[in-house]
């Protein structure tokens, strides 16, 4: 199929063998019907003609956070690259500045064989010069039929000065469904399509105007929404591109896949290239190593010493939502850890303890007594809060001064019958700025104006203000940086070390095993793995988080 | 004045504490040179500066301003309610024709007024709160609603029969050479403005407006307390219909719903002042007298009343504009501050960061 499409369009210009060649390994097998017809050379492909992509010094800064530090990186025609790291490392930072979205504060590169200073980087430079950007959500028209979609795209067919030519509308469709090799009729509404081949339209649209068969198509996460059955066919439409010549750039957490199906894999951490591997060549516990960044074997970090006391929080055979049959304890003086891959129903058991989502069975014991929290406030008002994640929509008020945005949780112990004790609840304010180290120039700031780290550490002296005993923390780091991050665990450390309780989810699994007492593994909402403080790394967390395939533990 | 914190900024940054000034007080500046404007110029000075002429501008706005501060109330938690003045309407044909009709006493007639503005209020409440509906169109409906019904009852006639003068003569007395329904005004604003900010629920209610899904993650009942701002905008609109009832000496169907847009302009101009960014009620009051006193002073130049419409209309995108540009200018001048403080943050941390990453530290036995 990759034939008759690509073959008609780029007839004569067949000479070169194909580019991907020599570095492909596994890749022959897919590609003995493609390298003949539809993998041409490049125009401009003097110098190297296997190289697709090349970056130099990629540097970015987020208010925050250094985004992008000296990254360089090469991607190389007919190849799978998967681009690994842990949230926050630069991944999609990367690739927003390649396809022109975002623009780079510094760097260089060489795109479809010309050079750019990354600065001329510009969506439009970014799409003529063959980057196409498939999202884990791709942005389809759900109601419109698959032949709309594609159309829509690129350019509808016009015969006259603003007819659209129908007819021409569905044969081009038809092609494309051809030749990408969809499931599916130019008329089917892309609603009643399976996920994956609402991706592989996607990613027809978005490659429907190559002339020659070279690309370069990053993929974000594809296979994060996908039900287990269709990734399967999703990675084989992955292999499948590259063996017609295009430069594939998988973003995926998912490492067995990463393994499955890529040639080569570059690790990023912190804003910078970390490692390029060989696929061939690597092993999974290397994989793991390198984004994690320390041996699988090291000695974990010390915890607290604190003794663990009485049972605060108990959960029995909890189910609600996604989340299925969980149970666990949370000890006095105890940090208990939740890791999970997005969508394995980690926020929702929050949610669920502390009343925001309806459970169907199971029980929630606090000290001792059952509970059942109907409402949010009546968990708070029971000792029990909650640091939701995506602080800008979850928690923060951003058009509310800092001060207002601590005050809001205590309100009513400042009100006197007339009025607040505003000078009470001023100097109180500036306490808790001093002790939880928010910097801001004054209290009656905007919270908008604060850096993630501190925003956040505002947002926990909101609830800690309270004297909760038991804290349910998801994401608490996200955006942070290092030093807050710091701060903030050690402010939960207070609580749990007065005979609080804290139960703390979070995708980054060093902060997991640097942080935590001990952790829960939840995998499509069950529980399926405890982990004690013995043997919590990073590593041992990966694993069991990654690996559909290890279910022994 | 509506938070004392925001006066307490630390020595040392007087730039941004003169432009915050500016920003809070532009607008009540702007209505002073306008007045100053009008009481000196020769065209409109003589007349402007006359007593009755100072009355008239201050006992008009009173419809207008209670409507208005009935808007403040959901918007404040972040929902239009775009029907109070065809609530105000509802009271005010309530109100006359209890009195005309039925022979009702004043004080019954006026707190069947303000029950019919909470029922109307509770409906809205119903359909925003607990349908969880878009407030927008909802209320634009029961505006339509209402206006429609009221026309159809008082069939295009005007309830004035066996209004009791007395009652009608209510706007024209005077406190302290202040006509009547201006302290009414005052009265009302106090209340609502201590109620939004002297009260817990009121702060709560500017949480929602800020952050619905935060406020209901810190435990706030999000939709009882939106849906209790329905109800209390009811009676404010309520009590604007009474009120109407005896500055226009009865009831009819057009004239309270007329105030939709008057009361529009205030509340958005308020937006631009006092508490820039947020509804507040001393915003939406000096919103209110702008536009009033612009009004009066051209018509005083002999503009015709049409004039008003305009003024309104332009009062709206004003508010809109100036509020826009404040905001974008805010935001960028918050990441500039970030910007700011991360470089400022950087220079030490990138110096020893080899021995502090844990990433750096263990890279080497990894590779």
């Amino acid at each position: 199929m990759s034939v008759n499409g690509s073959g008609e369009r780029t007839a004569g210009s067949a000479g070169a063998l194909g580019p991907g060649a020599p570095g492909t390994g596994r890749l022959m097998a897919g590609t003995d019907k493609g390298d003949g017809g539809a993998a041409p050379t490049g125009v401009a492909g003097a110098t190297d003609d296997s190289v697709a992509l090349s970056i130099h010094g990629f540097c970015k800064v987020f208010p925050g956070t250094q985004a992008l530090n000296d990254v360089s990186l090469q991607i190389r025609y007919g190849e799978v690259h998967a681009l690994c790291g842990g949230n926050g490392c630069g991944k999609s930072t990367l690739i927003k500045i390649l396809s022109g979205v975002v623009p780079a504060d510094k760097g260089r590169v060489t795109l479809g064989g010309r050079e750019l200073d990354a600065s001329e980087l510009t969506a439009k430079t970014s799409y003529e010069l063959g980057f196409r950007v498939v999202h884990q959500d791709p942005p389809l028209y759900l109601d419109l039929s698959v032949a709309e979609n594609m159309m829509l795209g690129g350019s509808y067919p016009t015969s006259r000065p603003n007819r659209i030519a129908w007819g021409n509308v569905r044969r081009r469709a038809h092609e494309l469904i051809e030749r990408f090799d969809i499931k599916a009729k130019p008329d089917t509404l892309v609603r009643d399509l399976p996920v994956s081949v609402r991706t592989q339209v996607a990613i027809a649209t978005a490659l429907q105007d190559v002339k020659d068969g070279r690309c370069i198509v990053a993929l974000d996460e594809p296979t994060a929404a996908l039900p287990a059955a269709e990734v399967q066919l999703l990675l084989s439409v992955v292999r499948q591109l590259a063996s017609m010549g295009h430069a594939i750039i998988l973003v995926s957490h998912r490492l067995d896949e990463v393994l499955a199906v890529t040639d080569r894999v570059t690790v990023m951490r912190d804003g910078r290239v970390f490692k390029d591997h060989r696929t061939q060549t690597l092993t999974e516990n290397e994989l793991i190593e390198s984004i994690v960044g320390r041996p699988a074997d090291e000695i974990r970090q010390r915890r607290a010493t604190t003794s663990v006391g009485e049972p605060v929080l108990t959960v029995a055979d909890l189910s609600a939502g996604p989340v299925q049959d969980v149970s666990f304890q949370v000890h006095a003086g105890e940090v208990l850890g939740v890791a999970g891959l997005l969508g394995s129903g980690r926020t929702e058991l929050l949610s669920a303890i502390y009343g925001g989502l309806k459970k169907s069975a199971g029980q929630i014991t606090l000290h001792g007594r059952p509970t059942n929290f109907t409402s949010m406030d009546k968990a708070i008002e029971a000792g029990v809060v909650m640091i939701p994640e995506d602080r800008s929509r979850g928690a923060a008020f951003l058009d509310m001064s800092v001060d207002e945005n601590m005050d809001i949780s205590v309100l009513s112990r400042y009100w006197r019958g007339f009025g607040f004790r505003r000078a009470q609840l001023r100097q109180d304010a500036a306490a808790l700025r001093a002790k939880f180290k928010v910097k801001a120039p004054s209290g009656s700031v905007r919270m908008r104006t604060l850096s993630g780290g501190n925003q956040q550490k505002a947002i926990l002296a909101r609830w800690l203000r309270r004297d909760a005993s038991v804290l349910l923390l998801d994401e608490p780091s996200q955006g942070v940086d290092v030093g807050a991050r710091a701060d903030i665990y050690s402010a939960v450390r207070s609580v749990t070390a007065a005979g609080g309780a804290a139960v703390v989810v979070t995708s980054d699994m060093e902060e997991l095993a640097q942080f935590v007492d001990r952790a829960i593994v939840l995998r499509n909402g069950r529980l399926i793995a405890h982990v004690g403080s013995e043997e919590l790394t990073a590593h041992r967390l990966n694993q069991l988080v990654h690996m559909e395939s290890r279910e022994k533990l | 004045m509506s938070d004392t914190a925001l006066q307490t900024h630390p020595a040392g940054d007087r730039q941004p504490r003169f432009g915050a000034l500016l920003e809070r007080t532009g607008l009540p500046i702007f209505l002073v040179i306008l007045i100053a404007i009008f009481a000196v110029i020769p065209s409109t000075g003589e007349d402007f500066r006359t007593l009755v002429n100072i009355q008239n501008i201050l006992a008009y706005q009173s419809v207008t301003g209670l409507i208005a501060l009935a808007m403040v109330l959901p918007l404040i938690a972040g929902y239009f309610d775009l029907s109070v003045a065809a609530i105000a309407g509802l009271s005010n044909v309530t109100v006359a024709t209890l009195m005309s009709e039925y022979g009702q006493s004043v004080a019954v007639s006026l707190a069947a007024g303000v029950a019919v503005g909470a029922l109307a209020g509770a409906l809205n409440a119903f359909l925003v709160s607990v349908l969880n509906l878009d407030a927008f169109i909802t209320t634009l409906g029961t505006y339509i609603f209402w206006a429609g019904a009221l026309a159809l009852y008082t069939g295009g006639t005007t309830i004035a029969s066996n209004i009791p003068l007395e009652f009608s003569l209510w706007t024209t007395k005077k406190w302290l050479g202040i006509p009547g329904p201006f302290w009414l005004l005052i009265v009302v604003a106090l209340i609502v403005w201590y109620f939004l900010t002297q009260v817990p629920f009121g702060r709560k209610l500017a949480a929602i407006g800020s952050n619905e899904t935060a406020a209901n993650l810190a435990g706030i009942r999000t939709r009882r307390s939106i849906g209790l701002t329905f109800v209390l905008s009811g009676v404010l609109a309520g009590v604007a219909g009474a009120l109407l009832t005896s500055t226009n000496g009865g009831g009819d169907a057009t004239s309270a719903i007329s105030y939709l847009f008057p009361a529009l302009a205030a509340v958005f101009l308020g937006r631009t002042a006092i508490d820039p960014g947020h509804y507040n009620v001393w915003g939406t009051i000096i919103g209110l007298f702008l536009v009033a006193v612009a009004v009066d002073g051209f018509t005083l130049m002999g503009a015709p009343a049409s004039v008003t419409q305009m003024f309104n209309g332009a009062a709206l995108v004003i508010s809109v504009v100036l509020a826009t540009f404040t905001t974008r200018a805010r935001e960028r001048k918050a990441r500039g501050i970030q910007l700011q403080t991360l470089r400022s943050s950087d220079q030490p941390s990138s110096r020893k960061s080899p021995d502090t990453t844990p990433a750096q530290g263990s890279a080497a036995p990894a590779g």
